[in-house]
């Protein structure tokens, strides 16, 4: 439970929910139904006023908050690259904060430049300005998974992109954090971006919870008026379409 | 010009002791500023008020400040050099704040979210950031500064002041005009190292 | 940042200032206040002090004979120069004394037992108060004494200092035992640009001083004290009880060369300064050298 102070409900209430190692979960929402909030208590970026966060089995108000923080990548929709550190050093950022030899860096700088589909050797020295939108969002993933953490958030990551880029973007996301098994939550208020990436949609509105689910069951079995509204607005057709595709793909691989 | 060239080693040596002072009460100053102003620049609402009450401080005529201080404590060095660190506090403090301030909130919480402590934050992502404000802050504050303390020829302190002063009691022009050129060179100079400091800080 | 780290860095931060007051307490603090003859003669006693072997530091240019008391009292300096008739007028306050050894003797005495402060063997040099006048102004007027210029005031613009108007042997002094001297304009400039007030014809008299160094210009002529209202005006140096007692040397070498000041000498170092723009640490060690092995070493 979360309350700003000066509001006149709680950010966020009654929410309560697990992740699964390696999944992928989507917060979705309209802007203010306090996904981005919810998604910031669990590296206490934002105070609990009530209930608890807990990560591999540990309240996290036990824990050390920058210690925490360092085992949890995280990725926001601005970025936030370091202006005045190039590519690589940003990269390097939790790292070189965890001791890791110079030698240990430099390798690991290659490795996510490559894993993030850029060119080490052209993009290890340039600046965040010579950076496109897409290109920048890249290294902030890398930033934020430089030290192995083993899960993620990010906070509508892909919102400044634009749309061409943005679908590729989500693609290599979903590899990525696969590749890797990291479990991630995700804020998104796009319908399309949840349907797409999340192996399971918690849908928000003004503070609580109305579903958590599959999005096919989501789909099929909307709780609430609300979410059935929700998933089915839009290009419904090319939706379901998707997502049986998937089904596909997914019961294909195993 | 001619007591230029009549005492150049007197010259040298006064300006050398006018930067000396100044230079010392810069770093005095900033000891003082750079945490007030860390402080100040976290808090939106105290800002202003802080910035107006040190602005207002620095409207004092920097004569009547300095008589006060000679009365506290006394004449010679202490007076003029703590009159300097006062006066150069509103423009560092103002510039520190303004640079903290302007760093974009989003590598701030990034920096954050990625496990940076507090000191962290300021000295890897705020401070590289806020310098070439700050460095502009120091230059502006300097070149005051070096005004400043020619008042010191005038209550028994050190550097060019004392050329000044004891001109304008010997009536000796020469003494006056050599004082005053030797500390516009000293301004001129100081100016343009700073500015080159300042455009390193912006692309480095 | 709390308040008491920033108070504590500010402490930090004044350390420079503080470890140089100390350290400057190695160092004799000349003064001297802010006119020519009190820059020279302090510039005397401090380079004798130098060529002593110590190390001096010189506070000159203080406003006024209180700034320089106030000095001494809070021991910012060690020693100056002072006149015997100012320390008995303008410190003391009591009637002048024309009379050289008295008035020395009494200010002396005095100045030990209230202030704590000695003086030191006095100059010959006596830079008296006196009215001048350009040439053509006195033949004009026929101006020689200060009687005359009593009745001749009304038609008369004096130019003076702020000191002055206020002491008692200044204008009041003047009124009180001549009678007359009501001028047609009074007007007050700094201490060195009195004269040029007088050359420039702004002003037909101005208050001076017997060691003016412009008093050897032929364009000026001095009005002789008929009744005699001004005091003696030997100079001494001035030093602080603590100062003299933990240094005694300091006497020693200021003793030295103190009676080998003259009226002469005076003059015609003030006009090196005044007219001849030389520089008065030239003019003091010119001074010095011509004593040749008169001044004492401790």
């Amino acid at each position: 439970m979360v309350r700003y102070p000066g509001a006149d409900r709680n950010a966020v209430d009654g929410v309560s929910f697990e992740l699964h190692g390696g999944e992928l979960v989507a917060l979705l929402g309209p802007s203010g139904c306090g996904k981005s909030t919810l998604l910031r208590t669990v590296n206490r970026l934002v105070p609990l006023d009530g209930g608890r966060v807990v990560v591999d089995g540990r309240d996290v108000t036990e824990l050390d908050a920058v210690e925490l923080r360092r085992s949890i990548g995280y990725v926001i929709q601005a970025v936030g690259l370091f202006a005045h550190m190039s590519v690589a050093q940003n990269i390097s950022v939790v790292p070189s904060l965890q001791g890791w030899t110079g030698a240990q860096i430099a390798q690991r700088v290659n490795e996510l430049l490559t894993l993030v589909g850029l060119q080490p050797a052209a993009y290890r020295n340039r600046r965040p300005s010579q950076l496109s939108g897409g290109e920048a969002q890249r290294v902030g993933v890398a930033r934020a998974i430089a030290a192995r953490p083993r899960a993620l958030l990010m906070d509508e990551p892909f919102g400044a992109v634009d749309v061409l880029a943005r679908s590729a973007l989500q693609r290599e996301l979903v590899r990525i954090v696969r590749e890797l098994e990291t479990t991630t939550l995700f804020v998104t208020h796009d319908v399309d971006e949840a349907f797409r990436l999340a192996d399971r949609i918690v849908v928000m509105r003004a503070g609580r919870v109305e579903q958590v689910a599959l999005p096919l069951e989501l789909f099929d079995q909307p709780a609430t008026e609300y979410v059935r509204d929700l998933v089915h607005a839009g290009d419904d057709v090319y939706r379901r379409y998707f997502m049986h595709a998937r089904e596909l793909l997914r019961s294909a691989i195993g | 010009m001619s007591y230029f060239a009549a005492h150049p080693a007197r010259v040298a040596a006064l300006a050398a002791a006018h930067l000396e002072l100044v230079g010392v009460a810069l770093a005095a100053a900033l000891l003082v500023a750079i945490p007030l102003g860390l402080w100040a620049a976290r808090r939106p609402k105290v800002a202003p008020w802080l910035l107006g009450t040190l602005g207002a401080i620095y409207t004092i005529p920097s004569l009547a400040l300095l008589a006060a201080l000679v009365e506290w404590l006394g004449l010679g060095y202490t007076p003029i050099f703590v009159a300097l660190v006062v006066y150069a506090q509103f423009m560092l403090t103002r510039n520190i704040v303004a640079g903290i301030n302007g760093v974009d909130r989003a590598q701030v919480d990034a920096a954050r979210g990625l496990g940076m402590s507090p000191l962290q934050i300021v000295l890897r992502v705020e401070f590289p950031q806020a310098l070439p404000v700050l460095i502009g802050g120091v230059r502006i504050a300097a070149i005051a500064m070096i005004s400043i303390a020619t008042l010191g020829g005038y209550v028994g302190g050190v550097g060019l002041g004392v050329l000044i002063f004891n001109g304008l009691t010997l009536h000796q022009t020469q003494m006056i005009v050599a004082g005053s050129l030797a500390a516009c060179a000293l301004a001129i100079a100081v100016d343009a190292t700073l500015r080159l400091a300042e455009a390193k800080a912006r692309i480095g | 940042m709390s308040i008491s780290r920033a108070r504590a860095l500010t402490l930090i931060a004044a350390m420079p200032a503080l470890a140089r007051c100390a350290f400057d307490r190695s160092h004799v603090r000349v003064g001297s206040k802010n006119f020519t003859e009190s820059f020279l003669i302090a510039e005397i006693y401090a380079q004798a002090l130098e060529n002593a072997g110590m190390r001096v530091e010189r506070l000159f240019n203080l406003g006024s004979t209180q700034i320089a008391m106030a000095a001494m009292a809070r021991g910012n300096i060690d020693c100056y120069p002072e006149y015997t008739g100012t320390a008995l007028i303008d410190v003391l306050h009591l009637p002048p004394i024309a009379d050289s050894r008295t008035a020395y003797d009494v200010v002396a005495r005095l100045f030990a037992q209230r202030y704590g402060i000695v003086w030191l063997r006095p100059s010959p040099m006596n830079d008296s108060q006196a009215l001048a006048t350009t040439r053509e102004i006195a033949a004009a007027r026929r101006l020689t004494t200060l009687s005359d210029v009593a009745t001749a005031a009304p038609h008369l613009r004096l130019a003076t200092i702020q000191e002055f108007l206020a002491r008692p042997d200044g204008l009041p002094g003047l009124q009180a035992r001549y009678g007359g001297f009501r001028f047609r304009e009074v007007r007050t400039y700094d201490i060195a640009l009195k004269y040029r007030a007088l050359l420039e014809n702004k002003a037909d008299v101005a208050s001076a001083f017997t060691t003016d160094g412009a008093i050897e210009s032929d364009r000026l002529a001095i009005l002789r004290d008929d009744r005699h209202l001004w005091s003696a005006y030997n100079v001494a140096p001035l030093l602080r009880k603590a100062t003299l007692q933990a240094r005694p040397a300091i006497a020693h070498v200021l003793n030295g060369v103190s009676p080998a000041i003259t009226d002469r000498a005076a003059r015609s170092m003030n006009a090196a300064v005044e007219n001849s723009a030389a520089d008065p640490a030239d003019v003091a060690a010119a001074f010095l050298k011509s004593l040749g092995g008169r001044t004492d070493r401790p």
